[in-house]
C-alpha cells in the first residue's frame, strides 16, 4: 500500500522533482552512512594541511589538515537535523495554530490572524542574527529559534483548508450527528492536512537548511557541529583564498554540496505543492 | 477589507514587539553586566566594588524599576539614541548612518534590478506561453531563484571576480585611488555591480512568476476579447490594457519580498566585504558588540515595515477597486487568488 503510493507520486513528479528527489535521497544517505562511507576522521588532523583533492583526501584537506569529504559527509547531519528539527516542530505548531484559527473563527482566529501578519513582515533574517547573537547559537538553539519563525507560513495553509473544510457537508453532517470538536479534527480534518502539511514542511526544511549555512556563514554556527556553513565560513575568512588555489576545494565542495540539497529540495517541493493542490499549480 | 487605521496600527504594534523584544534581550540574558564589563580571556579579572557597582547601576539607570527603564529607552528611541559602541567608541546611530547609504544603494538598486527583469522576462514568456522559448526562460528563472543569494554570489565572486579578473574581489570603492566625480562613480559602479546583480538575480524569481501568472489569467479575461474585437493594436491591448492590471499585484509583493532583500543584502554584503549595514552587523557579532547589533536590527526592521506599510497605503489608493467597501463580493476571490501565489514562494 504504501510502497503504491510511492510509485504513484513519483510517476506524477515531473523530471525536475525526480531529479530533486534523487539528489535528495543521495545526500541523506551520506548523512546516514557517514561513518561507512569515510575513512579519515572528520574532526581531527589526518594529513598535510590544504592539500588538494587525490590520494587518501577524496575532496582535500582544510587548513587544519582535516578531510574535507568526512567533513562534508558529517556535516550533512547538521544539515538534515536542522532541516527536519525546524519542519518538525514549526509544522506541528503551525498546524495547531491554524487548525485552531479557523475551527474557532471568531476573535481566536483574528488574533492569531493579526499574530501570522506581524510574523510575516519582520525580517527574518536580523531577527535570528540578534537572537543567536544573544542566546548563543547551540543547534538546539537554531533549531527552536527558526521553528519561532517559520510557523506562521504552515498555520496560514492549514487555516486557509480548514475554513474550506469546515463548510463541506461530510463534516457539517458529522457535527450534527454530534460528533465532539476532537473527533471532527482528528478523523476528518488531519487526513485532509497531511498532503499539504507535508508539502510545506518540505519548503520549511529549505528554509532552514539556508538559514542555518547563512547563519554559520555570518560566524553564528555552532562552532561544535562543522556544518557546511562553517565550513565556507572558515575558507572565506581565510584571508586572500581567491590568491591560491585552495578555493577549488576548501570552498567549492561545501558549496556545491549545500547548493545540490537546497535546489533538489525545492525542486521536489515545487513539485510536490502541484501534486497536492493544483489550484497554485499554475505557476 | 480592512480599513487604513487598524493597519496602520497592526503596523504599529510590530513595531512595538520589536522595540520591545529589543528592550528585554540584554536583560534576559543570563549572566550580570558587571562581569561582562571585566576582562577577557588571559587578562587580570576587574572585580567592582560594592560602590563602583553601584555608580554603574545608576549611571545605566538599572537601579530604576523595569517600567521606567522601559519608557526611557522608548523616549531615547523616538529623540534617535540607540545607544553607544562599546567596540567603535561612537554613538550607535552615527556608525549606522555612516554606513547605511552602501546598504540602500545596493537594496534600491537590487529591487529596481530585480523589477526590470522580472517583468521583462515575465512578460515576455507569458506571450509565448508553452513556446520553449517560456519553458527555457521559466526554468533559467526557477533554478535561480531557489538558490540562496549568499551562495550565488560565492559563486559569482568566484568566477567573475577571482578567476576572470573582470570585477573587484572586495570592497564599496577603491581606497586611496583620488577619484573624482566621474571617475568616483564607475568605481563605486563597478564594486556594486556583481553584489546588485547576485541580489537581483535571486530575487527576480517571485517577480518573474508573479507578472507571468498574473498576465495568462488576465489575458483570458473577457475585457481582453473585448479589446481585440474593438480592433485595438496588439501593442495597446497589450501595454494599455494587460500590463497595467498585471502590474499592481507587484506593489505588494515587491514590499512583502523586501525583508528577504533584506536579509539577503546582509548575507550578500559579506560575501562581497561590501561596506553596509550587513558587514557591520557581522563585525559587530563577531566582536560581541550588543548595543551596534541591536542598534542595526532596529534599523532594518523599522525600514522594511515602513517600506510595507507604505506599500500598503499606496496600492489602495493605485487600486479602486480597494476603495472603501466598492465591488464588496468581488473582492474575496480575487484576493484568495493572490494569498494562493503568493505563499508558493514566500
Amino acid at each position: 500500500m504504501f510502497l503504491l503510493k510511492i510509485s504513484k507520486i513519483w510517476q506524477e513528479l515531473t523530471a525536475f522533482g525526480r531529479v530533486g528527489l534523487v539528489i535528495l535521497l543521495l545526500l541523506i544517505f551520506m548523512a546516514v552512512a557517514a561513518p561507512y562511507i569515510t575513512w579519515q576522521p572528520h574532526n581531527i588532523s589526518s594529513g598535510p594541511s590544504l592539500k588538494p583533492p587525490g590520494g587518501a583526501h577524496l575532496l582535500g584537506t582544510d587548513e587544519l589538515g582535516v578531510d574535507l569529504w568526512s567533513q562534508i559527509c558529517y556535516g550533512a547531519r547538521v544539515s538534515l537535523i536542522v532541516g527536519l528539527g525546524t519542519a518538525l516542530l514549526a509544522g506541528l505548531g503551525g498546524a495547531i495554530v491554524g487548525t485552531f484559527a479557523g475551527y474557532r473563527g471568531g476573535w481566536t482566529e483574528r488574533v492569531l490572524m493579526r499574530l501570522i501578519d506581524i510574523m510575516i513582515v519582520m525580517p527574518d533574517l536580523p531577527v535570528m542574527v540578534i537572537l543567536a547573537a544573544f542566546f548563543g547559537s547551540s543547534l538546539r538553539n537554531i533549531i527552536i529559534v527558526l521553528a519561532l519563525f517559520s510557523w506562521s507560513h504552515p498555520a496560514r495553509i492549514v487555516r486557509a483548508q480548514v475554513l474550506a473544510l469546515k463548510e463541506q457537508g461530510y463534516i457539517k453532517m458529522a457535527r450534527i450527528y454530534g460528533g465532539g470538536d476532537l473527533y471532527i479534527i482528528f478523523k476528518h480534518l488531519l487526513p485532509e492536512l497531511i498532503p499539504i502539511l507535508a508539502v510545506s514542511m518540505i519548503r520549511l526544511a529549505g528554509m532552514a537548511i539556508v538559514t542555518e549555512a547563512g547563519l554559520s556563514f555570518l560566524g553564528l554556527g555552532d562552532p561544535t557541529s562543522r556544518s557546511w556553513g562553517l565550513i565556507i565560513n572558515h575558507a572565506l575568512n581565510f584571508s586572500g583564498i581567491y590568491f591560491t588555489p585552495f578555493w577549488k576545494w576548501w570552498l567549492f565542495y561545501p558549496w556545491l554540496f549545500l547548493t545540490l540539497l537546497i535546489t533538489a529540495l525545492a525542486l521536489l517541493g515545487r513539485d510536490l505543492e502541484r501534486i497536492a493542490d493544483p489550484r497554485v499549480a499554475k505557476g | 477589507m480592512k480599513n487604513k487605521g487598524l493597519r496602520i496600527a497592526e503596523y504599529l504594534v510590530t513595531l512595538l514587539v520589536i522595540v520591545t523584544m529589543n528592550f528585554f534581550l540584554p536583560r534576559l540574558m543570563p549572566g550580570d553586566p558587571f562581569l561582562h564589563l571585566s576582562g577577557d580571556a588571559g587578562q587580570e579579572i576587574v572585580t567592582f566594588t560594592k560602590e563602583q557597582q553601584e555608580y554603574f547601576a545608576a549611571y545605566y539607570g538599572l537601579d530604576r524599576p523595569l517600567p521606567e527603564q522601559y519608557f526611557r529607552y522608548l523616549t531615547g528611541l523616538t529623540r534617535g539614541d540607540l545607544g553607544f559602541s562599546y567596540y567603535y567608541k561612537d554613538d550607535v546611530a552615527a556608525i549606522i548612518l555612516r554606513r547605511l547609504p552602501w546598504t540602500l544603494l545596493m537594496v534600491t538598486a537590487a529591487t529596481l534590478l530585480s523589477l526590470i527583469l522580472g517583468i521583462v522576462l515575465g512578460s515576455y514568456s507569458a506571450w509565448r506561453r508553452e513556446s520553449w522559448q517560456d519553458k527555457a526562460t521559466y526554468l533559467f528563472m526557477i533554478i535561480f531563484s531557489e538558490i540562496p543569494a549568499f551562495l550565488l554570489g560565492i559563486m559569482f565572486l568566484t568566477l567573475f571576480a577571482a578567476a576572470l579578473g573582470l570585477f573587484p574581489l572586495s570592497g564599496g570603492m577603491t581606497h586611496f585611488a583620488g577619484y573624482t566625480g566621474w571617475e568616483k562613480v564607475k568605481d563605486i559602479l563597478h564594486h556594486a555591480a556583481l553584489p546588485v546583480i547576485t541580489l537581483s538575480l535571486a530575487r527576480s524569481g517571485g517577480i518573474f512568476l508573479l507578472v507571468r501568472n498574473t498576465l495568462t489569467t488576465v489575458l483570458g479575461k473577457d475585457y481582453m476579447l473585448t479589446a481585440r474585437a474593438k480592433g485595438l493594436t496588439k501593442r495597446r491591448i497589450r501595454y494599455r490594457h494587460a500590463m497595467k492590471n498585471a502590474l499592481l499585484p507587484l506593489v505588494t509583493r515587491v514590499a512583502l519580498q523586501l525583508g528577504g532583500m533584506v536579509g539577503g543584502a546582509v548575507l550578500v554584503e559579506n560575501v562581497f566585504a561590501y561596506p553596509g549595514l550587513g558587514r557591520l552587523m557581522r563585525d559587530a557579532v563577531f566582536v560581541r558588540d550588543y548595543p551596534l547589533l541591536q542598534g542595526i536590527f532596529l534599523v532594518l526592521a523599522f525600514g522594511v515595515l515602513a517600506a510595507n506599510l507604505l506599500a500598503d497605503l499606496f496600492y489602495r489608493t493605485l487600486d479602486p477597486r480597494t476603495r472603501e467597501g466598492e465591488l464588496h463580493g468581488k473582492q474575496e476571490p480575487d484576493n484568495g487568488e493572490q494569498e494562493g501565489s503568493s505563499h508558493v514562494l514566500a
